[in-house]
């Protein structure tokens, strides 16, 4: 790729405390400006933890990082201004309303008056949530809370945007929805990071993949690269059990 | 960065404003605990106060020195004065008895002829002074004074309490016994001298104005001794205060565990003003907590039929008094949230420790009745600085200064609860 890269890995290693196993095991890649790259792997493979360290949620145990040319370790706080997030687990305060939680979280993205409550409407809307943004996130359903989480990763219109399986639980037209606008706002210029078990959709949604276990890289390419170069496989599915083997994960 | 701590005020408001159950710990708990507490201990300070403390009085003496005690006793308002039991009149075997059991606290014991004990060995003084023909061959008979008076006390009463009564009572005693020294000291003058009679008597008077004043004195001390109602409101007060650690730990914890905490790390938002938004609006919640719980003390006690609260007379003192033990309640509340792994873990963490620092501190039981021993470790427990900063105001007429040091060492547990906190945070953080 002629596009430069936007993360830079290098040799990232991550052990736990009192853990006998590394959780992310010497891994090093590039992920360049633009892409919807996919961090794919069984459960246990080190996806959120290598996430958690790209957003500066806590140091690696050994290796460099790059985010668009800032050294993670020493300029963390600018960029944490260019990324979003949106976690595996829900993060948002289950007393607030929908509306509540984005005000609150857009402020802390710098985000405040007219240009946030527009942001918030706009983003409601396209995720069908206007008519029960008045009520308590605890009321929702689980779809809802995921569609709710993803608004406030992408409100403040990150430069670098972190997925940990943004569609988890979630059912096929909302699925379909999100990942619709997801795709737009990478058209926008969002470089994207993205985690899934789901294959087919990490097929369709990604440029390009990265498959994970045991926190260590398995293959990297784009699905149609993967699919080709695994002799018998047919979807990136078939791919990723030959490679991760059929063997039940932690 | 202004923005942003008001985003963060605005949704710990809100948080609260949900939290039903939190908002009752927070304001419904400590209002029924004053009714509860204030009514319960009410009839236990009258005993003290009002009624006075039950004193049992014998006198076989029948003369100046009992019928003056006895006159002082009936007088004063912290004595109520018994001079027999169960209808019958007092003897020093009965009395003896009763205060054994616990019918009265003290019992006094005038021993038959103290007065003409007293008045004898004046009387020898006297003559000894004035009658230079004899000399001092006769001296044997020494100056003593014979009189004992026995003062009986409950042994099941609190040391440390009837300590104060009985020396005021000593004190009292031995006022009177010189008073009557001192009478028949110039009676004696009067019979060899007589145009000098009215001297003396002058300067017993003027003795005995001085001594009454030292005897008020030392009783407005004793005033620490107050009502139900100056002691429950400022106690329970800051035991509410204290226990917004409960509410305020447990939010700190649901962050954690729902997953915010996550978020907030990634956020381009310090921390600390995260944190600074909570304690701005747990402090607020305190201030508010105090205006109610006075208000309380000062209208709704009344119509219960109890005193109503004096406030003293620095409100400024009040003020500042109330904030740093507003922020010394927050700091353990952050403090308590940091340290515990879950909710359940806080809110057993915090109520407990709350309650034995409470218990500590002389909010349950004021700490001038406890040991000796546990009075000293009373004065470790910030609640114990916010309490004996709220007597000094409201009873014993303090201002600013006098409080200032309370104040200060709440201020400092303050930014020690948040030291530990940040240099916990940052060890854990770093999994
Ligand atoms: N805070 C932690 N302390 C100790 N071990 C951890 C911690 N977080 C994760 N691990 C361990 O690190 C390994 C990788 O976990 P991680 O959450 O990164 O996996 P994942 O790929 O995201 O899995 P999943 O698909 O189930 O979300 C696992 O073995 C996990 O048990
Ligand atoms: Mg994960």
């Amino acid at each position: 790729m002629s596009n430069p890269a936007i993360i830079e890995i290098q040799n990232l290693t991550k052990t736990f405390k009192h853990a006998t196993e590394p959780a992310v095991d010497g891994i090093s890649f590039s992920i360049y400006r633009n892409e919807i790259f996919g961090l794919l792997g069984p459960n246990g493979a080190g996806k959120t933890t290598t996430i958690s360290i790209l957003c500066g949620l806590f140091p690696p145990s050994s290796g460099k990082v790059l985010i668009d040319g800032k050294n993670l370790h020493s300029e963390l706080p600018s960029i944490k201004n260019i990324i979003g997030i949106v976690p595996q687990d829900i993060a948002l305060y289950p007393t607030l309303t929908a509306r509540e939680n984005l005000e609150f979280y857009g402020s802390m993205y710098g985000l405040f008056g007219k240009d946030l409550k527009d942001k918030i409407d706009i983003w409601l809307e396209k995720l069908g949530l206007t008519d029960a943004a008045k009520r308590q996130v605890s009321t929702y359903s689980g779809g809802m809370k995921r569609r709710v989480n993803l608004i406030a990763g992408v409100l403040h219109n990150p430069k670098i945007l972190f997925l940990d399986e943004p569609t988890v639980g979630v059912d096929v037209q909302s699925r379909n929805v999100i990942l619709e606008h997801l795709k737009a706002i990478n058209l926008t210029g969002t470089t994207i990071i993205y985690t899934s078990h789901h294959m087919e959709e990490a097929e369709h949604f990604c440029t390009r993949v990265s498959i994970i276990d045991n926190g260590q890289i398995l293959t990297q390419g784009t699905p149609g690269e993967l699919i080709s170069n695994n002799a018998g496989s047919t979807n990136l599915e078939n791919v990723f059990l030959n490679l991760t083997c059929r063997k039940l994960r932690d | 960065m202004m923005s942003k701590l008001l985003a963060t005020v605005k949704k710990e408001i809100l948080l609260l404003i949900r939290d039903m159950v939190g908002l009752s710990i927070l304001f419904l708990m400590p209002m029924a605990l004053i009714f509860v507490m204030t009514l319960i201990q009410d009839s236990a300070f009258k005993t003290m106060n009002e009624k006075g403390i039950p004193i049992v009085f014998v006198n076989s003496d029948k003369d100046s020195l009992g019928i003056l005690i006895e006159q002082g006793l009936r007088n004063n308002a912290l004595c109520s004065f018994h001079d027999s039991i169960d209808g019958q009149p007092a003897t020093a075997e009965l009395a003896l008895k009763a205060v054994g059991e616990g019918k009265f606290l003290v019992g006094i014991i005038i021993p038959k002829g103290a007065t003409e004990a007293i008045r004898k060995n004046v009387t020898e003084l006297v003559s000894e002074t004035l009658n230079t023909e004899e000399p001092t061959v006769e001296k044997t008979a020494p100056l003593k004074d014979s009189v004992e008076i026995s003062i009986l006390i409950d042994p099941v009463a609190k040391k440390s309490f009837l300590l104060s009564v009985t020396s005021n009572l000593r004190e009292f005693i031995s006022e009177i016994k010189t008073k009557i020294m001192f009478q028949t000291f110039s009676d004696q003058i009067e019979e060899v001298i007589p145009g000098k009679s009215s001297t003396p008597k002058n300067a017993y008077n003027k003795s005995q104005i001085i001594t009454y004043k030292e005897i008020y004195a030392s009783k407005s001390e004793d005033k620490i001794v107050p009502n139900a109602v100056q002691h429950n409101v400022p106690a329970w007060t800051i035991f509410a205060m204290f226990f917004i650690a409960i509410p305020l730990s447990g939010s700190i914890l649901k962050e954690k565990n729902e997953g915010s905490a996550f978020r907030l790390h990634t956020m381009p938002t310090p921390f600390l003003l995260l944190v600074n938004g909570k304690i701005i609006v747990y402090v607020m919640v305190c201030l508010i907590q105090f205006t109610l719980m006075l208000s309380v003390g000062q209208l709704f006690l009344p119509m219960l039929g109890l005193p109503a609260l004096v406030l003293g007379n620095s409100l400024m003192g009040i003020f500042i008094l109330t904030l740093a033990t507003a922020f010394a309640a927050t700091g353990y509340g952050v403090l308590v949230g940091t340290l515990a792994a879950t909710e359940h873990q806080a809110a057993i963490m915090g109520s407990l420790s709350i309650l034995l620092l409470s218990a500590l501190g002389g909010i349950w039981v004021p700490s001038y009745v406890m040991p000796e021993m546990m009075r000293n470790i009373s004065t470790w427990s910030p609640l114990n600085w916010s309490l004996e900063g709220f007597y000094k105001l409201f009873l014993r007429g303090g201002h600013i200064t006098d409080i200032l040091l309370d104040a200060f060492k709440l201020m400092v547990f303050f930014f020690a609860t948040m030291a530990i906190s940040y240099l916990y945070n940052r060890k854990k953080r770093t999994v």
